[in-house]
């Protein structure tokens, strides 16, 4: 057979030397927040210029899928989405790390993650020319719809607390029209300042959201950052568990590499918004709905299974179209063309040889993310349960330092990053979790831009509500998005009909599992029964009603500026802040009546005096760089912060020791940006 | 080639002996070349066609990296606050640095900017899919006639080239067409393939990725492209439009003026690597040789030639 030929060719000993590095490599550039396969896969096409063009695709390839898996390593164990793709991993990967399952979900996420890998691979050797027309047949209402389809989990993450859950979207959405608009080419919200025209980085407003509220937690107590299993057997990677456990989810797993693999051929859509929709349907068919976001197992399968198959799907339209399904795939395009090698519908038949043994390659590199993905995750996983506090919290903030910069090589970005991170842990504080928040700003500008689209050739041909509703897969996807909205209101109604259902009772008992750990804000209350809430539901939510005035006076300064705006810009934030306002003022109002959510009442036992000293150190640091340096200030922060977070006294030979790992760290990472990702550095006074 | 590479180097050396001892040296370590778009575009492609022969004419790697953000404008507007030795150069287009400033703060003024070398540009292109009831432009123009905007363009942002091209098209063929700006070459021509729109005013080399399934049926270039010896140019069809997106390669402000010469003829030699020109021809782009001394002249015309279009933008007043 033919095909197995080009297996024969894959699999040189070159090339198996490649795929193994690549994912080594790409595993590790992924852990890291900010560092992405983008930038990975950028740094290194020159060096692929030398080989055999099939040779060259499979280590980008490789790196690519590491990358995509390596991504839940920092989403599971610190809560920050190595890339955009692990969004979903961090809802229950963090949860079950902070019960001590960490090993477990890592295991998990490598399970997932090759599955998935595997499916897309396979979609891409098999199915490709078929396939690619599914990116043709999504239009501007198609995307649209998506988007709004993705814009439903927010009921999902924030029941029982649904309005705070709108009103962060709302921020979300809004935050994400920042910047000069692609439809329109208005400039707006940009506070005439020139560091906010290119809007607000994805990524760095994550690693703010998710990651600054960890440390500033961290800080604070003494307790362990994750708790460590003292069950012997339970501590380590887990693998004969891991392994049940996805048998049990096959279903799951198949589902979401199948999501992962179709949305991955949509150009504009990615791995971000794969990972959230298999995450929605996993919540929605899953007997044990009311667990996910608390560490269930199925999220962190359902994501990472649906993100790796992006990477075999968003090849499809690559190679098939010429278009490329996600930005790394754009830049290995550009790696072809170099090479002189034409894409598009001719490629499968006119260099098959090339194609095939890069698509093997991609499959080879899938399977040996198990062996070498599982030995880097047990490394990540101990080394971030062993280390001290007082390194833990400086390592940590330094890499969201270094990712947040490291996107464009731009400070703001930084600075962006640590303002919103503390910005969401006030909100945090007081009950406006980050996911919906995340969620508006990730589908902002897709939703934004199909809208607009749509409008405008509906406009064209008389028939914009056809354009809107007619055509068949938006009215799928609509039905989709209704039957996830409607979802916790049909569940809670059949508890409330049958008080004692499986569903409750799992409920309960997920309850009580994470019992020792003080619950985490950004996981969704569940639908607990109105006795148990009510006890607390007396207190009056202060803050949460400050925070919602506030919020409404942001809306409606967000609604005075559209005025200034074209008519096509200024559509979708006027209502957007329309409906900020509304949710505001809503929840003013079930906040005097003493209803809905409550927000929590802080750990006694934490230290504001550190938290705020923390974030004064952290706020200098960012600020300071350009000045300084980036390694001056980098060290001097990681010294500070060393101290801060240190609740013991330790004799001085701990420290001498710790004063050598900082110097390490931060040398180490000034060596990697500066001299492996040719990063331009701010060089300030020092350096 | 080795002979005429020899004479190259052998020009070259002679060249930099003269006015100056450090060019000669120059580069002595890899330069890094900023991107202001996200991978996978012209720019970058372009970029990266250039990268293949970066080593072979200076001796020295050059790294490529991406500074996305606000239609470029994110990474022009901090240009002169890099270090002006002449490592870090930066991608930079036409009509964007003229067009941008004109609309309000963007950070930057086109002036304050310094092209060295406009290297080459991608003209416009209509194309419809294969199975498209338009054959001609011809076609496509009556039927615009009969229906005064039912006929939609898909293109790379607002107020681009692709945007320009298109209103100077309802300009000049009497017609009036609506464009639909997405975020990108590809999203637009992926608008195109599956048939959202009527048809796409994007750039000519999106016709050699997409092969068959779509049809080029005007090109706004002077002459017909080697690529596609079978399209027409609008002027041959008595529209006289002729544009696209320039591409060229900027430096800091503090760059020295032997440093600024230094880094043209380093483009216009890689413009002149056969290598290099059958990419770029194959590719639909069309090389332009406007080097360091020609560019007062250049930058004039083009800027007097936007602000009769920015009018019709409606921005800049």
């Amino acid at each position: 057979m033919e095909l197995l030929g080009y297996l024969l060719d894959a699999l040189t000993p070159f090339n198996l030397m490649l795929a193994l590095i690549g994912v080594v490599l790409g595993t590790v550039i992924g852990a890291l927040p900010g560092l992405s396969a983008t930038m990975a896969v950028a740094v290194l096409v020159p060096f692929t210029f030398s080989m055999e063009p099939a040779s060259g695709l499979i280590a980008l390839g490789a790196i690519y899928t590491g990358a995509i898996y390596g991504g839940a390593f920092a989403a599971i164990l610190v809560n920050t989405p190595g890339t955009p793709s692990a969004i979903a991993t961090t809802f229950d990967g963090y949860p079950m790390a902070r019960r001590g399952d960490g090993g477990l979900a890592i295991t998990l996420a490598n399970l997932a993650s090759v599955f998935g890998g595997m499916v897309g691979a396979i979609a891409l050797l098999l199915l490709a020319p078929p396939l690619a027309k599914v990116a043709l047949v999504f239009g501007p209402p198609e995307y649209f719809w998506l988007a709004v389809f993705g814009l439903t989990l927010i009921s999902a993450l924030s029941v029982g607390n649904t309005l705070k859950g709108l009103v962060g979207a709302c921020l979300g959405l809004l935050l994400s029209m920042v910047g000069v608009a692609v439809v329109g080419g208005d400039v707006r919200y940009t506070l005439d300042s020139p560091a906010l025209l290119g809007g607000i980085d994805i990524t760095s407003a994550l690693i703010g959201l998710y990651c600054v509220p960890v440390i500033l937690d961290l800080v604070a107590t003494r307790a362990a950052h994750l708790k460590v299993n003292t069950d012997i057997e339970k501590d380590g990677i887990r693998l004969r568990e891991a392994m049940g456990i996805a048998w049990r989810s096959k279903f799951n797993v198949i589902r979401s590499s199948v999501i992962g693999t179709v949305i991955g051929i949509l150009p504009g859509a990615g791995g971000s918004i794969a990972g959230l929709v298999s995450y929605t349907e996993a919540r929605r068919s899953s007997k044990y709905s009311a667990n996910f976001g608390k560490g269930e197992p199925d999220g962190v399968i359902a994501t990472e299974a649906a993100n790796n198959a992006t990477v075999g799907g968003g090849f499809i339209p690559t190679l098939v179209l010429g278009i490329p399904g996600t930005p790394p795939d754009a830049i290995i395009l550009g790696a072809l063309l170099v090479q002189g090698i034409k894409i598009g519908p001719t490629l499968f038949n006119s260099q098959s040889q090339i194609v095939y043994t890069f698509i093997f390659g991609l499959l080879i590199a899938t399977v040996l993310m198990l062996p070498a993905g599982l030995l880097i995750g047990r490394y990540a996983y101990k080394s971030v349960v062993s280390f001290p506090k007082s390194l833990l919290v400086p390592t940590v903030a330094f890499m969201t330092v270094v990712g947040s910069f490291a996107i464009h090589s731009n400070i703001n970005d930084t600075q962006m990053m640590f303002g919103l991170g503390v910005v969401a842990w006030v909100l945090n504080r007081y009950g406006f979790a980050p996911s919906p928040i995340v969620l508006g700003l990730v589908l902002g500008q897709i939703a934004e831009q199909g809208f607009v689209q749509t409008y405008l050739i509906g406009n064209a041909t008389h028939n914009i509500s056809g354009m809107f509703f007619g055509r068949p897969i938006s009215i799928g996807i609509i039905l989709a998005a209704l039957l996830t909205l409607g979802y916790p209101f049909f569940a809670e109604w059949r508890t409330r009909k049958r008080p004692i259902t499986p569903l409750t009772e799992r409920a309960m008992a997920a309850e009580a599992h994470p019992a020792d750990i003080p619950p985490m804000s950004d996981t969704p209350d569940t639908a607990k029964p109105d006795s148990v809430n009510g006890e607390s539901g007396r207190t009056l939510d202060t803050g949460a009603i400050l925070l919602a005035v506030v919020f409404a006076a942001i809306g409606i300064t967000a609604y005075l500026d559209t005025d200034a705006m074209s008519q096509m810009g200024a559509v979708f934030p006027a209502t957007i802040s329309v409906l900020l306002v509304v949710f505001s003022i809503g929840l003013v109002i079930f906040a005097l009546r003493r209803k809905g959510g409550v927000s929590e009442r802080g750990d006694p036992a934490a230290s504001t005096m550190r938290r705020i000293l923390l974030s004064i150190v952290f706020g200098l640091w960012v600020f300071l760089i350009p000045v300084l340096g980036f390694f001056v200030a980098g060290l001097a922060a990681f010294g500070s912060m060393m101290v801060l977070a240190e609740h013991e006294t330790c004799p001085a030979k701990t420290w001498l020791i710790r004063a050598i790992t900082a110097v390490v760290v931060v040398a180490g990472f000034w060596w990697l940006m500066a001299d492996v990702l040719l990063l331009r550095m701010p060089m300030g006074l020092f350096f | 080639m080795s002979i005429k590479r020899t004479l190259i180097a052998a020009g070259l050396t002679l060249m930099a002996a003269i006015p100056a001892l450090a060019q000669s040296d120059f580069p002595t370590k890899a330069m890094t070349y900023i991107i202001p778009f996200n991978a996978g575009g012209e720019s970058d492609i372009s970029a990266r066609f250039q990268q293949a022969e970066w080593k072979e004419h200076t001796g020295q790697d050059v790294i490529i990296q991406y500074q996305s953000g606000a239609g470029g404008a994110q990474a022009w507007s901090q240009l002169n606050s890099i270090p002006g030795d002449g490592y870090t150069i930066m991608g930079i287009n036409l009509p964007h640095t003229v067009l941008q400033p004109m609309e309000g703060s963007v950070g930057y003024k086109t002036d304050e900017l310094t092209p060295v070398n406009y290297f080459h540009y991608t003209p416009n292109a209509i194309f419809v899919t294969q199975d498209s009831e338009y054959k001609t432009l011809q076609e496509l123009i009556d039927y615009a006639k009969e229906n005064p905007g039912l006929v939609t363009f898909a293109g790379s942002g607002a107020k681009s080239a692709n945007n320009l091209g298109q209103l100077q098209f309802d300009d000049l063929a009497g017609v009036k067409t609506t464009y639909i700006p997405f975020s990108g070459t590809g999203p637009s021509i992926t608008a195109v393939l599956g048939s959202q729109t009527t048809a796409g005013f994007n750039y000519a080399t999106s016709g050699t990725n997409q092969g068959d399934a779509l049809r080029m049926l005007a090109v706004a270039s002077e002459k017909r492209l080697p690529a596609f010896p079978d399209v027409p140019t609008f002027k041959e069809l008595g529209l006289d439009i002729v544009g696209g997106a320039y591409r060229g390669v900027a430096v800091p402000d503090s760059t020295s003026e032997e440093m600024r010469q230094r880094i043209s003829d380093i483009v216009t030699e890689i413009n002149h690597d056969p290598d290099f020109i059958k990419k770029m021809e194959d590719g639909g782009f069309v090389l332009t040789d406007i080097g360091y001394g020609q560019m007062p002249a250049f930058m004039k015309k083009m800027k007097a030639e936007y602000a009769k279009s920015a009018a019709a933008l409606g921005i800049g007043n």
